[in-house]
């Protein structure tokens, strides 16, 4: 019985220790994390290439950066934001023509042969430039990448190429994969794009097409007694509302990216066990933007476009359509970005009375109907979000004289019309920031690319002023200077309004209340699960 | 005995009319007891029903009136069901016509076309078309008469085989009639009777398949329909059930109601037959 007693100085120094606990920053008290079991998690896509280092998508990543890992990480309290993987170190020189990585020594590929810095260069140099969706952007001046010794890796690049924007890239675009496996083979077609081989914390044993993945523990992985648990199996649940019954029934751990509906979290919140996290996608937010196309003379019209701007309540869309799970936006950069974001830009307020007169100014006037034009809209299938803030744009033009009719298409559908086919006026797309314009945000006004590339200015619009910032920004290699660049970038494009920056949002995790150490950085869900544990 | 009376003796034809005489009021009132456009944002969103009487069964996740939605959801469903009814039976009987009159190798050509058409099941070929066409309302209706057409034609000609035997067609053979005037004057209107009677099932059976495919997605985005209703509703199904429910008994209640009046129709004129 003696054991059970509670003493009275036991109970005030368990009190003082939570009292200190509560204090004391998140990371630096842990309990000890429990070593083993099985972490299981819903998967709504199979991708059909895993290979992260090709396909830089979140659908892969979520997958396979369990496996393979980038040179750096995400971090929320690090220098610059990032935390060491298969590199330690990353230093720029001075002429922005050369980045030097010092790479992780004792870190072995999942078939026991040593990584180097040969397997950095290559999956430079034949993969990420010539392959990569995004890579293929950042690293279109990488020259050459020499590699000294085994564990130094200098990129060489035939322009300056601002360090910043490398820095920024490392942790989507630099998933390194083993030149022993690709080298002499065609790439793309690889098998080992779908039976991964990597350095990471887990291995992928085993897929079984419709039902699941399941990733083992790597023992011989670089991390000090890491990753703590022996098994992630992803079960596919491509319905959305499958997801949420699942972890209620205690069949899944864990649901990422929003794969419980907004509208059902407030209900989930309250089940015992189970928590909502809206932290751990920093990283990866989605913007709501409606692409205009210039071609349409109407559209072609500054006021006419401003007049649209006015005439959408960025608020009723944060609270009706997002819940309140999103912020309204204010440009092309989203508020949560520390580096570039400026608040410093011409806003919108909603005033259906104003959008009327500027659309009256502009000499489109209402019919007997009520009507000034007709307009096709194209809401990307991709969300429910986008899709239902299509069915409110519409709305929210009717009341300025504007028809709107949806077009509702496919996924394939849709990105062949508005991509390739420009058959829209209006359309509701859902960018992503990925942590510096470069990378994925000047594409979608820069003007001059080529029919066909997703996500990328279709509309036909086209600003030498706006091109000659991007153009002038992708050359200039101090931080400072570059910033200020694109601070002037969002301030062109809100006037000019290419586009229209409706909303940004990220996604929600779901998770039993087992799981530790979830959302622990701005690319959780996405990032290696290393330190992710089950309590038992 | 009249075929009204007789009809109007049979409590279920009578509700089934009751039913549909509500639907068709609904459908013809909906713009004038709800002017506005039926898809534009009345209210707060996803208000339950019975709190606000000028909103009476509440609204959706956008802050749509529900009942406007339902009246105007009304219209799109009878008129799809209605038109998808039509033009199958107009398809159905004049193949069916031909071949049963024409008889020999144009009825072995037409009848395993129709079979062809009868193996495919008629949901999957409605939802191939419109996704290969495009959702509009006008696709939807061809959609569900592709795969329905087929039941009017078997019946059609079976009974054209029958009249095509009969003394009078015989006669206007004798007197020169073109082969064709024959088939669509004399024989076709008295083999229409027993294909009429199917019009109730596809009638019912189009109202459904409008509905899948709205629920589905692949309805008129620009239109309210009760499948598209039950598939917004589906997200929050579990906050905000009456948002599918809603629609749901709309449908079913409308479904019911036209199988009970066709359903009775039926009696009706059987037993007129049996007395006769």
């Amino acid at each position: 019985m003696s054991d059970f007693r509670i003493s009275r100085r036991g109970v005030l120094a368990g009190s003082a220790f939570l009292l200190a606990s509560t204090a004391l920053p998140g990371t630096l008290w842990a309990q000890t994390p429990t070593k083993g079991g099985r972490l299981i998690v819903a998967s709504d896509s199979e991708p059909r290439n895993l290979n992260p280092a090709i396909v830089a998508s979140n659908g892969v990543f979520f997958i396979a950066s369990k496996v393979i890992e980038p040179l750096a990480e995400a971090s929320f309290d690090s220098k610059d934001g990032l935390e060491p993987r298969l590199a330690v170190s990353w230093e720029g020189s001075e002429d922005g023509r050369s980045v030097t990585f010092k790479l992780r020594e004792n870190v072995t590929w999942h078939d026991g042969k040593p990584f180097t810095s040969a397997d950095v260069a290559f999956s430079a140099l034949q993969v990420w430039k010539p392959l990569q969706n995004l890579g293929r952007v950042v690293f279109k001046d990488l020259e050459a990448v020499d590699t000294p010794d085994a564990h130094t890796a200098v990129f060489r690049f035939s322009k300056p190429t601002p360090f910043q924007l490398i820095r920024n890239a490392l942790p989507a675009l630099t998933s390194v994969v083993a030149k022993h496996i690709y080298e002499g083979s065609d790439i793309a077609e690889n098998p080992a794009n779908t039976a991964l081989v990597g350095t990471g914390p887990f291995k992928l044993a085993e897929h079984k097409a419709g039902e699941y993945y399941r990733l083992e523990r790597n023992d011989k992985y670089w991390g000090e007694g890491e990753p703590h648990l022996d098994e992630i199996v992803y079960r596919v649940l491509p319905d959305r509302a499958a997801a949420a019954g699942a972890l209620e029934a205690e069949e899944i751990h864990l649901a990422a990216f929003s794969a419980v509906p907004l509208a059902d979290l407030a209900r989930i919140s309250k089940v015992p066990g189970i928590e909502v996290v809206t932290k751990g996608y920093e990283g990866l937010t989605y913007q709501l933007v409606v692409e205009i196309n210039h071609r349409r003379k109407e559209l072609a019209d500054l006021k006419v476009r401003q007049a649209i701007a006015h005439a959408i309540d960025k608020d009723f869309v944060v609270k009706t359509v997002f819940l309140g799970y999103a912020a309204p936006a204010t440009g092309p950069v989203p508020q949560n970005d520390k580096q570039f974001y400026t608040k410093d830009v011409p806003a919108y307020a909603f005033d259906p009375a104003k959008a009327n007169a500027l659309l009256d100014e502009a000499g489109y006037k209402r019919d007997a109907n009520g009507t000034r034009f007709k307009l096709k809209l194209l809401p990307a299938p991709y969300f429910n979000e986008t899709k239902q803030f299509g069915d409110y744009l519409r709305q929210a033009l009717a009341a300025i004289g504007i028809d709107a009719q949806i077009v509702n298409n496919d996924a394939a559908a849709h990105q062949k019309a508005v991509y390739t086919d420009h058959d829209f006026d209006l359309a509701v797309a859902p960018p992503v920031f990925r942590g510096d314009p470069a990378i994925s945000t000047t594409i979608l006004v820069q003007s001059g690319i080529p029919d066909g590339v997703p996500f990328s200015n279709q509309g036909g619009y086209k600003n030498a002023e706006i091109d000659a910032l991007i153009e002038k920004a992708s050359e200039t290699i101090d931080a400072e200077a570059r910033t200020g660049l694109y601070r002037e970038f969002q301030k062109k494009v809100v006037e000019d309004l290419p586009l229209i920056n409706v909303a940004e949002w990220s996604f929600i995790t779901v998770a039993r209340d087992t799981v530790k150490n979830v959302s622990n950085n701005p690319r959780w869900a996405v990032s290696n699960w290393a330190d992710t544990y089950l309590e038992t | 005995m009249s075929l009204l009376r007789r009809f109007l003796r049979t409590p279920e034809a009578v509700a089934g009319a009751l039913i549909l005489a509500a639907l068709v009021a609904m459908a013809l009132a909906a713009p004038l007891l709800f002017p506005r456009d039926p898809l534009s944002i009345a209210g707060p969103a996803l208000l339950p029903p019975f709190q606000d009487w000028s909103l009476p069964l509440g609204t959706d996740r956008l802050g749509r009136d529900v009942l406007a939605e339902l009246f105007h959801g009304a219209r799109t469903s009878i008129a799809v069901g209605l038109a998808a009814a039509a033009t199958s039976i107009a398809i159905g009987a004049t193949v069916g016509t031909l071949a049963g009159f024409a008889g020999g190798l144009t009825d072995e050509v037409l009848m395993r076309i129709t079979d062809a058409f009868q193996t495919v099941p008629g949901f999957l070929l409605a939802l191939a078309f419109v996704s290969v066409v495009g959702p509009s309302l006008a696709v939807v209706v061809i959609a569900i008469a592709l795969g329905a057409w087929t039941g009017p034609a078997r019946v059609a000609r079976a009974e054209v085989l029958s009249i095509r035997e009969r003394d009078y067609v015989a006669s206007a053979r004798v007197i020169g009639m073109h082969p064709l005037e024959i088939a669509f004057r004399e024989v076709l209107p008295n083999a229409l009777p027993p294909v009429l009677a199917l019009s109730s099932i596809i009638v019912a059976a189009a109202i459904l398949v409008e509905a899948a495919l709205s629920f589905l997605g692949l309805g008129d985005p620009n239109r309210v329909t009760w499948g598209g209703m039950i598939a917004e509703g589906r997200a929050v199904l579990r906050s905000a059930p009456f948002l599918s429910i809603i629609p749901g008994i709309a449908l079913v209640l409308t479904v019911l109601g036209v199988y009970l009046a066709g359903e009775g129709f039926v009696e009706a004129s059987a037993a007129r037959k049996r007395q006769s």
